[in-house]
């Protein structure tokens, strides 16, 4: 693994005036952009998985992806365990549900968030799944369906402590919509003692009575 | 299940809503006026005018969900009624933006707080923006009507501990505190007001002024986006719009042009400028846009001894102006002391973190409790705002600089937040920082905020109030419209939200909308009768 404290390799090519840097955002980061249209060429999948043949075992086969690619997919399994830590269920079978089912609802939350963070969130997916940039930027060796949850972990231990505002922006965004998917879904409010809407007003309530 | 609640009875007595997602064909229709938004400014201009006799068009972007809609779940509700799936953010995306979009706006998610404009904040734009007209005294009547319409009166339950913690910790500090006034009427306290009323019992644009404005005749496209205002001339002859599908976000191909003698814009402090913006309007000193604030929110969470369940009881209730404006209305940047309702995904999104430490900060929810500081932006030249642009897409965007001057107000915050919570007995308290870690007395919390770089994204900020970007003021130099909301370029066109507050309010502002909507509505009525 590599040393979180020696500045990634390609960082500096960059040219990382830090001002300028922090003020493009994710939105007008032109080097992302351009990764987008280079894995665009280089045949990274960025298309909607649509349904998933392959990882049909694992996901549910009647939800149809709307904006998550295969790549996205192979990146947010690689990232949950260590997003979610001990909240997720040991028992292998169920751990796999857990974590198809939130990266579905990561995908229903994207396709509501609109055309533009829709935008800024590929160019984020398409940075981390490129090889290149993956190992440049994100200093992660082995692709992400190889990669050790410590090494997904370390990963986000650079960006959430890097000086550097895209890179926590990167983070909050990574860890954000997976906290809010499972935290929010459900069945896992019991994780955070969240006894669910008093069921008294639940009770009394027209919006919850069957037709 | 039949429906007994106010709209499903006013749809089934033939209101005039139309879906634009079932709309199949372009099409044209006409009013005298046309209100784009269905906010607390557009709303209440709507039921004005409808009153008064005029043929009123509404138009919203986001789409109509009502009590068969509010189940109190958080995932589907930040999906539908929030402005980009609840992802809003500022452009470089460091402060996220909370912010309604559906029939009702953000009146429909709000956490029912009601406060006048203080008297400090409307002196300050009579002197520095020519607004005298909009003093204390003759705005009073104002918001009397407006507290009545929607049912605006101090909390008169207990506040739940959540919000009992910001009083306690103010008792033993001596800072001043206050009970909130709330837009309710019959309320559960069930603690859901972010995610759309379950039970009707806020009164906000949904339950109040646009049943109001649809009783008297106006009609209501939901569903369907402005595109531009069309100018013939010297006055704007039609507005361009777009219908969604029935997922709310994508456009279908079908447009719809209305036509009408007066238009009327309310589309908040976002929509608004984006609106003046894509239509190319006369803004001849390129003000549009400038100017926008947010009442910048950073926010501390502690760990309480005795179980809080701070996702149950009404969110808002107790609130202190101990240093709102404590360094004058221009001095140092001051805040306003709140509380907010912590639910899973809200705590999930708002507390930063990942793995086992971010599984043990959410088993802890229940004893949770959390302050949030609202900084008042705008009085001082170092708070100069931020601007609205424009996307390649046309969409809207807010990009908000924050200036030292605000990041000092933040780390005031970041201390009193602290301090306030362990007066109360807090266990541990962790601010809303990357760097920040768990801290069990106020004295190490307080070196721990020393040290803190105050920096985008690092600091974890917070807007759930947009203001600003079509200022008024009395001189076309450095504002969009005058005191009335009325444009100084094109005669037949006002704006009637958040958008025309010349600097921030210092205060939660859907009663200052509803106010200043109410108090330009009467005057446009007369203006269109003459």
């Amino acid at each position: 693994m590599t040393d979180p404290l020696t500045p990634p390799e390609g960082l500096d090519a960059l040219s990382l005036d830090r001002r300028s840097f922090l003020r493009t955002g994710l939105g007008g980061a032109l080097f992302l952009g351009t990764v987008s249209v280079t894995a665009g060429l280089s045949g990274c999948a960025t298309a909607p998985a649509g349904r998933l043949g392959a990882v049909a075992t694992r996901m549910d086969a009647r939800y149809q992806f709307q904006f998550l690619s295969a790549d996205d997919i192979e990146l947010l399994e690689a990232l949950l365990p260590a997003i979610l830590g001990s909240a997720l269920p040991e028992q292998a079978n169920n751990r796999r549900i857990a974590i198809a089912g939130t990266v579905e609802r990561i995908d229903m939350g994207i396709h509501k968030f609109g055309p533009a963070n829709q935008k800024e969130l590929r160019q984020l997916f398409d940075l981390l799944n490129f090889g290149l940039t993956r190992v440049t930027i994100a200093r992660v060796w082995p692709a992400w369906r190889d990669a050790t949850t410590e090494q997904a972990d370390a990963f986000l231990q650079r960006w959430r402590s890097s000086s550097i505002g895209l890179f926590n922006n990167g983070y909050m965004a990574l860890t954000k919509i997976s906290n809010v998917a499972f935290y929010g879904y459900q069945e896992n409010w019991q994780l955070s003692g969240y006894p669910g809407p008093p069921d008294w007003a639940v009770k009394a309530l027209p919006q919850f009575r069957k037709a | 299940m039949s429906f007994s609640d106010r709209i499903a009875q006013g749809l089934e007595s033939g209101w005039k809503v139309i879906d634009g997602a079932t709309l199949t064909e372009n099409h044209t229709a006409e009013a005298d006026v046309v209100i784009v938004g269905t906010g607390a400014g557009g709303g209440t201009t709507a039921e004005i005018l409808a009153k008064s006799g005029f043929s009123v068009i509404l138009v919203e972007e986001g789409r109509l969900y009502y009590q068969k809609d509010f189940k109190m779940d958080e995932l589907t509700s930040y999906a539908n009624l929030y402005q980009e799936g609840m992802s809003r953010t500022t452009k470089d995306g460091a402060i996220a933006i909370l912010q309604g979009r559906c029939v009702g706006g953000s009146t429909t998610v709000n956490w029912t707080s009601s406060f006048r404009t203080p008297d400090e904040t409307l002196n300050y734009w009579g002197k520095r923006f020519g607004l005298d007209a909009l003093s204390p005294a003759a705005m009073a009547p104002w918001f009397d009507g407006r507290e009545t319409r929607h049912s605006m009166s101090p909390w008169n339950m207990d506040p739940n501990l959540n919000n009992d913690v910001l009083r306690q910790g103010c008792e033993k500090l001596g800072f001043s505190w206050q009970i909130i006034p709330r837009n309710v009427k019959g309320c559960w306290n069930l603690g859901y007001c972010g995610v759309g009323c379950p039970t009707n019992a806020k009164q906000g644009a949904l339950m109040t002024t646009i049943p109001g404005a649809l009783d008297n005749n106006a009609s209501m496209y939901h569903g369907l986006r402005a595109e531009r205002l069309v100018m013939n001339q010297d006055r704007i002859e039609s507005l361009e719009a777009t219908a969604m599908a029935s997922d709310g976000i994508t456009p279908t191909r079908v447009t719809v042009t209305l036509k009408a003698r007066h238009f009327v814009v309310a589309a908040s402090a976002i929509g608004s400028p984006g609106l003046l913006l894509r239509s190319k309007l006369p803004d001849p000193y390129e003000r549009v846009g400038k100017r926008s604030f947010i009442h910048p929110v950073n926010a501390s969470v502690a760990q309480m001894p005795k179980l809080v369940d701070p996702f149950y009881g009404a969110p808002q209730s107790i609130y202190s102006d101990e240093f709102n404006f404590r360094n004058g209305v221009d001095g140092e940047a001051g805040y306003k002391l709140e509380v907010p309702p912590l639910h899973p995904a809200m705590s999930a999104g708002v507390v930063p973190g990942h793995g086992d430490e971010q599984a043990k900060n959410l088993a802890g929810l229940p004893w949770m409790q959390s302050v949030i500081a609202l900084v008042r932006d705008g009085f001082h030249e170092d708070s100069p705002g931020g601007t609205v642009s424009l996307r390649d897409d046309g969409s809207p965007m807010l990009d908000y600089p924050v200036s030292d001057y605000l990041w000092k107000g933040l780390r005031s915050a970041f201390y009193t937040m602290a301090e306030i919570q362990f007066a109360a007995g807090a266990d541990k308290v962790r601010l809303m920082h990357l760097d920040s870690d768990w801290y069990s007395n106020w004295a190490d919390a307080k070196a721990a905020i020393d040290r803190f770089s105050m920096e985008p994204h690092r600091v974890r900020l917070f807007t759930a109030h947009q203001m600003g970007g079509c200022a008024m003021g009395s001189n076309p130099e450095e504002s969009v419209v005058n005191g009335f909301g009325e444009h100084h370029h094109v005669s037949n066109l006002s704006v009637h939200d958040a958008s025309i507050f010349p600097t921030s309010i210092g205060a939660n502002p859907q009663l200052s909308v509803y106010a200043l909507a109410a108090r330009n509505s009467a005057r446009l009525a007369q203006r269109l009768k003459a």
